[in-house]
């Protein structure tokens, strides 16, 4: 009898979470439906990872700190002169700024969006495993879902998961996840999905100009992602057995040494996170003063991978179209 | 609902969640390597309670879910189901070596796999499986966990054992 009332509850468990299974699936896609059950628990995890996370860093901290003290004096000594340098740049892409703000008033030119920078802790982070996952800690302001999710070096994903303080992101190499994005060099458009080989631009037709080293950028047209985030650069370029190319892109990201990464935040008016406006640039240098403020800070967070300056400076020109008057 | 049974089943679920993420933490590879919820689940199931195996793989299965970026409760039904299935086998079969534990428990990450994947396939369009390399991995990883977790508490247990028989002793002379 008590048998027979386990196997009952077994049919219950199992039939309740099929069906939480199969109401998610076809959403899964859109970034997967998300439910209480998954939030409560989120909220009670989430902090655990967390002060594990903090925990290691500080015990790493305090190992760096007994080793190398007078290392980070003078390391101190050269950010702070670095520091003042760069005050001195702020001041003059400022004043450039202003400038050109002037200029396009003058013009009768609006610009697209405006985006900013919100630094987001990474609390947890299995990119390894068959399902790949990051947690971040966000702070008192929520993120919003669908929020992009950048590193230093470009795109990381998006935010599919919100509870208080934490995000759940999912990583642009999920199997789920897929990006519009396009060629640097050409423009050419296409759809960044993770496949058996790895990163992959699909729905590249064979007559398309691509090469090795061409690098890969969000084209906003997914209305997720900004325009003009790195995604990844082109590693090889295979005849595919349709109309298309096979194509396989190395991440603009490392994926396994993310530890703090940052949220794109819309501060236009309107909802937060969609849209298919301008990204902050993706090039190294010298668009400070185009993009403004919300654009110069997110230079320095995107665009150390957007390196080959020559092709950068003939690409920044088209990506500025996308700022329609 | 008996309260002692409940908090260790609580603080064991606890320590699992800390050693994951402070594994992930230490090595990127963790993760892909060593499933600590089924070790958990095994050993529970393993006391041949179906109702304990089964409630414990589905609250540790849903925590995993937690911490992966798939759909959610596809841990928590696998494991379900592995839990009881293991404290079937647990009703037919004494698992009393250290050999028998890291076996069966080997035998349930693999088939815990297997199952995920059948699952995954059936509900994802482009589903991602995983390489037979890395099951067999972690199906050894884990197993191994568990034989650890089985001979780290039979230790324990012995030792305890010893020390009170000794301050018995001590009482008595006296």
């Amino acid at each position: 009898m008590n048998e027979r009332r386990t196997a009952w509850f077994l049919v219950a468990a199992l039939a309740g979470q099929l069906l939480m299974l199969s109401i998610q699936a076809p959403a899964a896609e859109d970034g997967g439906g998300s439910n209480f059950l998954e939030s409560s628990m989120l909220r009670g995890v989430a902090p655990l990872t967390r002060g594990v996370s903090s925990l290691m860093e500080s015990v790493r901290g305090f190992g760096d700190d007994w080793k190398g003290r007078e290392e980070m004096a003078a390391e101190n000594q050269a950010l702070r002169q670095r520091v003042e340098e760069m005050e001195l740049e702020v001041m003059r892409l400022s004043e450039l700024e202003t400038e050109v703000e002037r200029l396009a008033e003058a013009m009768d030119y609006s610009r697209a969006s405006g985006r900013g920078l919100r630094v987001a802790d990474v609390v947890y982070a299995d990119h390894s495993s068959w399902f790949r996952t990051l947690l971040l800690y966000v702070g008192e302001r929520p993120a919003s879902l669908n929020q992009p999710v950048i590193s230093d070096d470009g795109l990381v994903g998006r935010v599919v998961e919100v509870v208080p303080h934490y995000a759940k992101v999912q990583l642009i190499t999920d199997r789920a996840a897929a990006v519009g994005a396009m060629i640097r060099r050409t423009r050419r458009q296409g759809v960044v999905r993770s496949g058996p080989r790895g990163l992959e631009l699909a729905f590249l037709p064979q007559q398309a100009d691509v090469r090795v080293g061409d690098r890969v950028v969000t084209s906003g047209i997914d209305g997720i992602y900004p325009r003009g985030l790195p995604v990844g650069i082109v590693t090889s370029v295979e005849r595919g057995q349709e109309l298309f190319y096979d194509i396989t892109l190395e991440p603009a990201v490392d994926f396994g040494v993310l530890d703090q990464l940052y949220l794109l935040e819309d501060t236009t008016p309107g909802p937060a996170g969609g849209g298919g406006g301008d990204a902050p640039p993706a090039d190294g240098s010298g668009d400070g003063a185009r993009n403004g403020a919300a654009g110069g800070a997110a230079d320095s967070a995107a665009g150390s991978a957007g390196g080959d300056s020559a092709d950068g400076s003939a690409d920044s020109a088209a990506d500025s179209s996308g700022a329609r008057p | 609902m008996p309260v002692i049974p409940l908090l260790r089943f609580a603080a064991a679920l606890l320590t699992v969640i800390l050693l994951h993420a402070l594994g992930v933490w230490l090595v990127p590879e963790f993760a892909r390597s060593i499933d600590l919820f089924l070790v958990l689940t095994v050993i529970y199931a393993l006391g041949g309670d179906t109702m304990v195996g089964l409630l414990v793989g589905l609250v540790a299965g849903l925590t995993n879910d937690v911490l992966t970026g798939s759909l959610f409760a596809l841990h928590g039904f696998v494991d379900t189901l592995v839990g009881y299935g293991m404290a079937r086998l647990a009703q037919r079969l004494v698992i009393d070596r250290v050999s028998g534990a890291f076996l069966v428990t080997g035998v349930a990450s693999a088939l815990q796999q297997v199952l995920l994947a059948g699952l995954v396939l059936l509900l994802l369009p482009q589903p991602e499986l995983p390489e037979p390399v890395w099951i067999a991995i972690r199906a050894a990883g884990t197993g191994m966990a568990a034989a650890a977790v089985l001979l780290a508490s039979r230790n324990l247990r012995t030792n305890l054992a010893e020390r009170r028989q000794r301050k018995a002793q001590r009482l008595h002379l006296d």
